[in-house]
């Protein structure tokens, strides 16, 4: 304390005063980020290498929660292929499903901006209001079997039954989910110039010809944006199955999150980290593959 | 250039903001040493006279939503005690319980909150819960803690020779059926297995009168008590959940099921009232909780249910729960909180949490009163409430083992596969077993 304070070097005062208030304004979103997500991170990182329930002190433990995950945990296993069984599923229907809506909406029907306002109303809707709305479609006696049965279709077991209860979950989930596609796509399709189209079809190109080279190529970025977007946001898949399932029966609709959740309900911080770094881990390795693809075909 | 200075800036906030943050995650586990050292010295013998002279505020947790029997005590108890002001805060029983993990693990927990006795074999083994015989001086209101309540219920509440609850109401299963059509059909109410078999394919009509259950611990565990087998072995070491009574009470259970008499309650089937109302149900299984439901979502019903007995193979047996109250280790005002907690605890108070939520009061002396044991014209004209008074004596709460919440659902799991017909019984239970032992060996 007794040393003398060393004079700043000009140039540094200089471009404090110069900068002092643009500084001040990113320092909110700064410092909120460092608080709410850095230090988190950070803190479940090392949590994540230690037995830790919050309550008592945290037990370093190496890597041994993670050894745990891959080696003995048949739960998180199953709550692994769920999730990617999930994705698949989900990204193959959501985004064709989209681009297929997007192509109708693109011909010159009427009511046009009622169709895209009543695609997009589920998206805008809270995801446990809808996932309340299935589970009442979903119910044994419910409207959906009600009319199975009027086709003479025994009824199905939406929700109980281990085999479909993953199927009904992403069914709710595209439903949810496709009208953002079908925007983003309609945005995208809308774009395209259509002198491009115009000289196609001097050159005689078909329907299918004109869709094979000239929509899908204009639409690329847009189908990567899509897909990087969709995939992260259902590799972290929670609210419907909290809602609808509660992981259940027999697991078949444990998720990832949905298995971070009980542990973490259950006060194992340090087990409930480490999911969320294989999590995390996982979208690295998917955001990446996707970084690559885009910039290759750009 | 600016990089490096934001970078370097970053480094020094993070610094500073982790240096904080890491002093203030070690503040919650500091009140355990302090409270651990006083509890057997003089503090002791002293806490249940004095209640704290300056003026104090507690914060209380309340799970029982609008028919609460806590929040009319708060007026009368802030009378009584001008020195303390109660802060009430009602939260839904998901609600409390996410926050309960929140503000346990990292936050200002509350001096008083209601929890459900499931809870805790979690909070217990993690140390969450002041030792309220400490604090009481081994009384409550006067009476020692082992005369206030049944062993059972004694038991439900001790952990590691510490009391951690004070039992506020007690939740055990009886059979509710539907005593109009065992009038009409001229059958009796079973007492033992044989007689429930044949109540139930006698009652069964189409898609009605089923006797319904839920794949899960509770349900399945009053099986496996009925048959004279437990869970775990008596020193909580080894899962016994597969032994031959288990198997056997397991396979009765299924055995319902398979003559189609019973119907497996998946929540595709939405919630139980509806079946209750709709007619599919004519027996189940619950606790004296349900009551409540039955008056307040169907009103309609009355005079149609009895509460008896749930029959029995060997032995009458069933979980043993409810809701405790608590005061959280990390608490600053526990003299306080416990001066609340004996308030609600009185006899009279504690026949409140009767006429008000129509739940059981844990309490002897308020089980015993004659304002609870009224005639109920609901549940024809008969002392409902002495039926699970009777099931509280011979009633076992679940294991108090750190790693609870695993046994449990991988025996839920094995009662779901065995409804689904996809494994046996044996086969079922001797793969949860092995999860389970796994997880209770760690």
């Amino acid at each position: 304390m007794t040393a003398i304070p060393l004079p700043l070097p000009r140039r540094v005062t200089r471009s404090v005063k110069k900068y002092a208030i643009p500084y001040l304004f990113i320092a909110v979103p700064v410092i909120s980020l460092i608080v709410f997500l850095l230090i988190p991170m950070v803190a479940s990182l090392w949590w994540s290498l230690n037995d830790y329930s919050g309550l008592q002190p945290p037990k370093f433990v190496g890597l041994n929660n993670y050894i745990q995950l891959f080696t003995n945990d048949k739960i998180f296993g199953k709550g692994l292929v769920n999730t990617t069984v999930f994705v698949l599923l989900g990204m193959s229907i959501g985004p064709t499903l989209g681009l297929l809506t997007a192509l109708m909406l693109n011909q010159k029907v009427r009511f046009r901006s009622f169709y895209r306002t009543a695609y997009y109303l589920p998206v805008m809707t809270s995801l446990v209001v809808v996932s309340t709305i299935w589970l009442m479609l979903y119910n044994r006696n419910g409207l959906i079997n009600t009319v199975l049965q009027t086709f003479g279709v025994a009824k199905v077991g939406w929700l109980s039954s281990p085999h479909v209860a993953l199927i009904s979950i992403v069914i709710a989930s595209v439903w949810q989910g496709f009208g953002f596609e079908t925007v983003v796509f309609l945005a995208a399709l809308q774009s395209i110039p259509r002198e491009l189209y115009e000289a196609a079809m001097i050159d005689g190109a078909g329907g299918g010809a004109q869709f094979r080279y000239i929509t899908l190529p204009s639409l690329r970025p847009v189908i990567v944006f899509v897909y990087i977007i969709g995939i992260i946001g259902s590799y972290q898949v929670f609210d419907q199955i909290y809602v609808m399932s509660s992981g259940g029966p027999v697991y078949s609709t444990t998720t990832i999150v949905y298995y971070l959740f009980t542990k973490f309900m259950d006060l194992r911080l340090g087990y409930a980290s480490a999911i969320a770094y294989v999590l995390f881990a996982i979208l690295v390795v998917f955001s990446y593959i996707q970084m690559r693809i885009s910039r290759e075909r750009a | 250039m600016y990089n490096k200075k934001v970078l370097f800036s970053l480094v020094i906030i993070v610094g500073l903001l982790l240096s904080s943050c890491a002093s203030a995650t070690t503040q919650p586990a500091a009140p355990v040493v302090p409270a651990a050292t006083e509890a057997p010295s003089a503090a002791a013998p002293s806490a249940p006279t004095t209640a704290p002279a300056e003026n104090v505020t507690i914060t209380v947790w309340d799970y029982y939503g609008e028919a609460t029997p806590i929040k009319p005590l708060i007026e009368p108890f802030q009378a009584a005690h001008p020195n303390i002001k109660i802060n009430y805060e009602a939260y839904d029983w998901d609600t409390t319980q996410q926050k309960l993990d929140v503000v346990l693990t990292g936050g200002t927990p509350p001096d008083v909150t209601t929890v459900d006795m499931t809870w805790i074999p979690k909070y217990a083994s993690l140390g969450a819960f002041a030792d309220l015989n400490a604090l009481s001086g081994g009384s409550l209101n006067g009476v020692a803690w082992k005369d206030a309540y049944t062993a059972g219920a004694l038991k439900a509440i001790t952990f590691n020779d510490q009391i951690i609850a004070a039992l506020y109401d007690f939740d055990t299963y009886g059979l509710y059926y539907r005593s109009d059509l065992f009038e009409q059909k001229g059958i009796k109410v079973p007492t033992t297995w044989d007689e429930l078999m044949a109540a139930a394919k006698a009652l069964h009509e189409g898609d009605k009168y089923y006797y319904e259950f839920d794949a899960d611990t509770f349900h399945g565990s009053q099986w496996i008590y009925e048959n004279g087998g437990t869970l775990l072995s008596p020193d909580n070491k080894t899962v016994v959940f597969n032994s031959p009574e288990a198997v056997g009470a397991i396979t009765f259970n299924d055995s319902l099921l398979k003559e189609g008499v019973a119907i497996n309650w998946t929540t595709d089937q939405g919630e139980r009232i509806q079946g209750v109302k709709d007619g599919r149900i004519a027996m189940f299984s619950d606790g004296p909780y349900y009551m409540g439901i039955m008056k307040s979502a169907a009103p309609e019903m009355a005079g149609q249910w009895k509460v008896a007995m749930h029959p029995t193979s060997k032995q009458n047996g069933s979980y043993l729960g409810g809701t405790g109250l608590v005061i959280p280790v990390g608490s600053t005002q526990k003299e306080a909180a416990w001066e609340f907690i004996q308030y609600a605890m009185q006899v009279e108070n504690q026949i409140g949490v009767y006429t008000n939520a129509g739940a059981a009061p844990a309490l002897k002396a308020a089980l015993s009163s004659p304002e609870v044991n009224v005639a109920d014209p609901y549940f024809g004209g008969e002392q409902a409430f002495s039926i699970f008074l009777k099931t509280m004596e011979t009633a076992t709460p679940f294991p108090y083992v750190r790693t609870w919440t695993d046994i449990d659902n991988a025996f839920t799991n094995a009662m779901q596969q065995i409804a689904l017909g996809d494994l046996t019984v044996q086969e079922a239970l001797d793969q949860a077993a092995q999860t389970a032992q796994e997880a209770l060996n760690q």
